[in-house]
């Protein structure tokens, strides 16, 4: 006899729209560090290598 | 046929975790105050720090701190639960456990150091690395169940955000950042205490030995004029000194009247509804007294930029 096939984990509503919210935060976030890398090569130009300790 | 019961199967708690919850986790009110400080250390810093560079140091900083909140909370979050003031933190409420906050804290803390010592300079990054290290590992780890001077140790880490502020600036460290230091250390004892000693059943409950649980109000608020009248002192120093202008003298000698009149008031009034409402007074204005005196740095700032042009129009200013 078989038994009914295992439905693993089924996320609820709430957890795919928090999951979904979380996951668009994280994606805001990278690109603002990509952003901020890009800007502050551009005002370095090519110092950008030179860093004081 | 299959021996496994799916239904005994335990599966991984699902997060229904908002950004909100996270957001709540870096502390914002306490972050607002270390930007506002981190800010008037780059301001008053000297030489030309280009917008760009300013605005990825207080963003570094800031998010250190967010950090250095996320990190204390996991670790905190046994007693938070038994306090008033911060059952309503993400993890008591079960929103948050504390190993993901923690992995939050450390993935921000490492970003943030990384970022500020890549794009600005290491001195800076190095500084907030020791400044999240000083937070979490000395103060919140070690300190803070172990010891009555737990806020006084432990303020030094909320203390340097203008000092990491000024290095990623200069690239060095000189007296101001020291000064600047030594005033929010002062201020945290009596801040904190005050704070404390309303708060008291709240600490008493979850076991933190603050001062007033461990040696008593009347010991508290002595310790809260003695530190009042060491702030007060520190505060003006800079002036006579000749690292400051009048505008800030002035300034660091009203508002530090005021602080000194609030604490003799916390240490005259010790029962009723009159002992409550002077050390919430003193807690208030202690917020107000810190910001207030760091604006009239950044205010000096802006009339010694604008005084040159005033002169040029009106002579008898220049």
């Amino acid at each position: 006899m078989d038994n009914p096939k295992p439905e693993g984990i089924v996320l609820t509503e709430a957890q795919k729209r928090s999951r979904r919210s979380r996951s668009i935060a994280i994606a805001l976030a990278l690109g603002v560090l990509v952003v901020l890398f890009f800007a502050v090569t551009m005002v370095k130009g090519p110092g950008v290598l030179v860093r004081p300790m | 046929m299959s021996v496994v019961d799916h239904n005994a199967i335990e599966f991984p708690r699902i997060s229904e975790a908002e950004v909100g919850d996270y957001l709540a986790l870096l502390k914002p009110r306490v972050m607002s105050l270390v930007v506002f400080t981190a800010l008037v250390g780059l301001v008053i810093a000297p030489g030309h720090f280009h917008p760009i560079l300013a605005f990825t140091s207080i963003l570094c900083i800031a998010v250190g701190a967010g950090a250095s909140g996320a990190m204390n909370m996991a670790y905190e979050s046994d007693i938070d639960a038994l306090m008033s003031r911060t059952a309503n933190r993400p993890i008591p409420r079960g929103r948050i456990t504390p190993p993901e906050a923690m992995a939050f804290g450390m993935i921000l803390a490492f970003f943030s150091v990384m970022t500020l010592g890549i794009l600005v300079n290491w001195v800076a990054g190095a500084l907030l690395a020791f400044t999240i290290f000083f937070y979490v590992v000395i103060y919140t780890i070690g300190l803070k169940r172990w010891t009555a001077q737990n806020i006084v140790i432990g303020g030094a880490a909320g203390a340097l955000p203008p000092v990491v502020a000024w290095a990623a600036a200069t690239g060095s460290l000189s007296m101001e950042p020291v000064l600047l230091f030594l005033i929010i250390f002062f201020w945290t004892p009596p801040h904190f205490w005050a704070l404390a000693l309303f708060r008291n059943d709240d600490y008493a409950r979850a076991g933190v030995p603050m001062l007033p649980v461990v040696a008593g109000p009347d010991a508290t608020r002595l310790q809260i004029l003695l530190y009042t009248i060491v702030l007060v002192a520190v505060a003006v120093a800079p002036w006579p000194l000749g690292y400051f202008d009048a505008i800030y003298g002035v300034a660091s000698l009203v508002l530090g009247a005021g602080m000194m009149a609030l604490a003799i008031n916390v240490y005259r009034r010790r029962e009723g509804k009159e002992a409550g409402r002077a050390t919430r007074r003193l807690f208030a204005f202690s917020i107000v007294y810190l910001f207030a005196l760091f604006a009239t740095l950044l205010l000096e700032v802006v009339v010694r930029a604008v005084a040159p042009a005033i002169g040029a129009v009106m002579p008898v200013f220049g």
